[in-house]
C-alpha cells in the first residue's frame, strides 16, 4: 500500500467518525437532548482531569489485551466470538489459582504471577476448544464461540453460588474478595495498576511485531488470506489455525486475569464486562492493523467512562456510548464499502 | 416439595408457560432461519428485539392501541433490516461485524430512548389470553394449548407457514439455491441481492415481533436489556434446529420448557440447590451445543457476501 492511499483510508475513517457522530445527534435531537452538551460531558467525563484518564485507562487495558489478541484471529481469517467466554475462563483460571496458593506462605509476587499465568491457560484452552470444534468437529467457529459464551457464563454463575460463594450467602455480588497483599499494586490514588498498563502495552507490541515482523506472522495471514493456496504451498493450515486461537485466547486470558486482579479483586458475574464485543470492533475497525489498535481501543474506552456521568448531568444514560460504538461500526462499513466501489470504479 | 412438582395442576401450569415462553424465540429463529437460508448471518437480531420490544410498549403505552403498537414493532425491525441489508447486500460488509454493530445500536438506542421518554419502568395491559371455544374447555390441553394470547398462537402457526414457504414454493425454492449456489442462481436469472434483501428484512420484522411478545404480550413491561441474550439463542437455535423451521421448533420448545420448569421449581420454594436451578438454562445450550454438532451442513454461500462476475 502506497503512503498516500494510506493517509486516504485516514480519511475515510475520519469520514466514518464524522458521520457517526452527525447521525447520533439527529438521535440525541429526536430524544429531547443537546448533542453538544452531551459530547462536552463525555470529552471531559473521559479528559477532564488526570483521575479520569486513568479511568479510561484502567477500562483501556482489557480492551486492548483482547484487541490485541483478536487482531491474530482476524489475520488468520477467523471469527472468534467466543472471546467473551475467553475472559471468563481467564478471570475464573486466576481466581482458582489465587484460592488455591493464598494460603501456602508462598510470596504474594510469586502467587499473582502464577494467578496471571493460570488466566493465560484458562483462556488459551477455552480458544483452543473453539478451534478443535472447528477443525475436527467442522463447527462453524461463531457457533461453537457463541454456545461456549453460554457455558462460561454458566461456570461463572455455578462457581460463585456453588462451590466458591461467600461465607454465609452466594450473592450475584461475586465471590469474597481477596487479601490485600494479592492485588496488583496500583498508582498512588489511582484505580489504574502500573503492572496492568504495562502488560497490555507489551501485548500489542508483540502482535504488532508478530504480523509485521515475523515468517510466522506471514504464514498466518496466508492461512486467512488464501487458505487453499497456503495449504498447498505447505503451510500446515490447521496446525497454524489452532495456534492463533491459542494466542487470542492467552491474551483474552490475560484480560480477564487483570480484571481479577486489579481491578475487582474476585470474580463476579459479568466479568468480561462486553470487552469481547467491543474488542471486535476495534480490531474490525483497525482494518486488522496493529498499529491503530491502541488509539482506537482508547477512544472505546473514552467513550465508556466518558458517559459514565451523563445520567447524572443530562439524565442519558451511558448508553449513548453503546449508539455511538454502534453507529461508528456500521458508518466505517459503509464507508469502506464505499470507497472500494470506487476503487473497483477506478 | 418435591411432590407438589408432580401435581396435575404444576405439570399443566409448566407446559402452558413453556409454551408460551417459545415465542419470542420461534419469531426471532424462524426469521433468522429465512435469512441464513439465503446466506446471510444476521447477529444483530438481539438489538433487532430490544428495539422492536421498546417501540411495541411505547406506542401501545401513549397510544392504549396494542395493534398500533405491535406494527410500529414491526416496522423498526424492517428498518433496522434495510439498514442491514444495504450494508450486507450492496456493500458487502462482513456480516458476523455488521451484526454486532446492529445488537450495540439497538442495546444503546432502546435503552436511550427508554431513559428519555419513560425513565421509569411502567406496565402495559398487554394481548389478552383468547380462550379458544369448546377446545380450552378441554381439562388440561385446553389450558396448555388453547388459553393463550394472539402472539402467541402466530408463532406455532409461522412455523408450518416458514416449512411450507421454505420447501413448496418456488420463493423458497429461490432463497435455498441463493444460500447455496449464489452464482449458479445468479446464471437462472435469480436476482440474488433482491432475494436476501427479503429474507433480511423479513427476519428484522420477525425480530421485531418477538421482542413486541416480550413486551406487550408475555410480560408487559419494558426494562433495560430486557431480552437478556434471547435474540443470540435464536441464532443458536437455527444451527440446533439444522436450518430448518421444525427443528427450530423442536429446540425452542425443548429450551422454553426446561426454562418455564425452573421458573415453578422457584414459585413451589422446592429446596433446589439455587446454583443448579439458575443453571438449568444455561446447561440447556450446552446440550443444543454438543447434541447439535456437525450432523448437517450449513447453507454453503453462509455469510459470504456475493458479487457479480462479469
Amino acid at each position: 500500500m502506497t503512503k498516500n492511499s494510506r493517509w486516504v483510508n485516514v480519511g475515510f475513517q475520519i469520514a466514518a467518525l464524522v458521520l457517526a457522530l452527525l447521525f447520533t445527534s439527529l438521535i440525541l435531537l429526536a430524544a429531547g437532548a443537546p448533542p453538544l452538551e452531551a459530547y462536552k460531558n463525555i470529552v471531559t467525563g473521559a479528559f477532564g482531569s488526570f483521575k479520569k484518564f486513568s479511568d479510561v485507562l484502567v477500562s483501556w487495558v482489557p480492551l486492548l489485551l483482547v484487541s490485541a489478541g483478536l487482531l491474530v484471529t482476524f489475520a488468520t481469517g477467523l471469527w472468534n466470538i467466543g472471546v467473551e467466554g475467553q475472559i471468563t475462563l481467564g478471570a475464573i483460571a486466576t481466581t482458582w489459582a489465587l484460592r488455591e496458593l493464598q494460603d501456602t506462605g508462598l510470596s504474594p509476587s510469586l502467587i499473582l504471577f502464577l494467578a496471571i499465568l493460570a488466566g493465560m491457560a484458562g483462556g488459551a484452552v477455552w480458544a483452543l476448544l473453539a478451534g478443535a470444534l472447528k477443525t475436527f468437529g467442522g463447527v462453524n467457529e461463531i457457533f461453537g464461540g457463541l454456545g461456549l459464551n453460554f457455558v462460561a457464563t454458566a461456570l461463572t454463575i455455578y462457581l460463585i453460588f456453588g462451590p466458591w460463594k461467600r461465607p454465609g450467602v452466594a450473592s450475584m455480588s461475586g465471590t469474597e474478595p481477596f487479601d490485600e497483599a494479592l492485588h496488583l499494586s496500583l498508582f498512588p490514588e489511582l484505580r489504574l495498576s502500573p503492572w496492568a498498563l504495562v502488560i497490555a502495552i507489551l501485548a500489542i507490541v508483540f502482535v504488532y511485531f508478530l504480523l509485521q515482523g515475523t515468517y510466522f506472522g506471514l504464514r498466518l495471514k496466508a492461512v486467512g488470506k488464501n487458505f487453499r493456496a497456503a495449504y498447498l504451498l505447505g503451510v500446515p493450515t490447521w496446525q497454524y489455525m489452532m495456534l492463533s486461537f491459542l494466542i487470542c485466547g492467552a491474551l483474552a486470558g490475560i484480560a480477564g486475569a487483570m480484571q481479577v486482579t486489579a481491578v475487582y479483586y474476585r470474580l463476579i458475574p459479568s466479568i468480561s464486562s462486553g470487552y469481547g464485543y467491543l474488542g471486535l470492533m476495534v480490531a474490525m475497525l483497525v482494518n486488522y492493523q496493529a498499529i491503530w489498535a491502541a488509539p482506537v481501543a482508547l477512544f472505546f474506552a473514552a467513550l465508556n467512562i466518558g458517559s459514565i456521568q451523563l445520567p447524572i448531568v443530562l439524565k442519558l444514560d451511558s448508553s449513548l456510548s453503546g449508539v455511538l460504538q454502534g453507529m461508528l461500526v456500521l458508518f466505517v462499513l459503509i464507508v469502506e464499502g464505499v470507497r472500494q466501489r470506487i476503487a473497483r470504479r477506478s | 416439595m418435591i411432590s407438589d412438582l408432580f401435581s396435575v395442576t404444576v405439570l399443566v401450569g409448566i407446559l402452558a408457560s413453556g409454551i408460551r415462553l417459545a415465542t419470542p424465540y420461534l419469531y426471532a429463529a424462524i426469521g433468522e432461519t429465512f435469512s441464513q437460508r439465503s446466506g446471510v448471518l444476521n447477529l444483530g437480531v438481539e438489538g433487532q428485539m430490544l428495539l422492536g420490544a421498546f417501540a411495541a410498549f411505547y406506542v401501545t403505552l401513549t397510544t392504549g392501541n396494542l395493534w398500533l403498537g405491535l406494527m410500529t414493532a414491526m416496522l423498526v425491525g424492517a428498518l433496522m433490516g434495510l439498514a442491514m441489508a444495504y450494508v450486507t447486500v450492496n456493500l458487502q460488509a462482513q456480516q458476523g461485524i455488521s451484526g454486532i454493530g446492529f445488537y450495540l445500536f439497538g442495546l444503546g438506542m432502546s435503552d436511550l430512548l427508554f431513559q428519555k421518554l419513560m425513565g421509569t419502568v411502567e406496565t402495559v395491559k398487554g394481548f389478552p389470553k383468547i380462550h379458544i371455544p369448546g377446545l380450552s374447555d378441554i381439562p388440561g390441553i385446553g389450558e396448555i394449548f388453547f388459553s393463550q394470547n394472539i402472539l402467541v398462537y402466530g408463532a406455532y402457526l409461522l412455523v408450518p407457514i416458514a416449512w411450507f414457504v421454505l420447501n413448496k414454493t418456488t420463493l423458497g425454492l429461490k432463497i435455498r439455491s441463493v444460500g447455496e449456489n449464489p452464482d449458479a442462481a445468479d446464471s437462472l436469472g435469480v436476482n440474488v441481492g433482491r432475494i436476501r434483501y427479503f429474507t433480511i428484512i423479513l427476519g428484522g420484522i420477525l425480530s421485531g415481533v418477538a421482542g413486541a411478545s416480550l413486551s406487550i404480550a408475555l410480560l408487559n413491561v419494558f426494562q433495560q436489556n430486557m431480552t437478556s441474550g434471547q435474540g443470540f439463542i435464536a441464532v443458536a437455535l437455527v444451527y440446533f434446529g439444522a436450518w430448518r423451521p421444525t427443528g427450530v421448533l423442536g429446540g425452542a420448545l425443548l429450551f422454553s420448557l426446561i426454562n418455564a420448569l425452573q421458573l415453578w421449581v422457584q414459585v413451589l420454594n422446592i429446596p433446589v440447590p439455587s446454583e443448579i436451578a439458575v443453571m438449568m438454562p444455561y446447561v440447556l445450550t450446552i446440550l443444543v451445543l454438543v447434541t447439535s454438532v456437525s450432523k448437517v451442513r450449513a447453507p454453503s454461500a453462509l455469510s459470504k457476501p456475493f458479487e457479480r462476475e462479469n
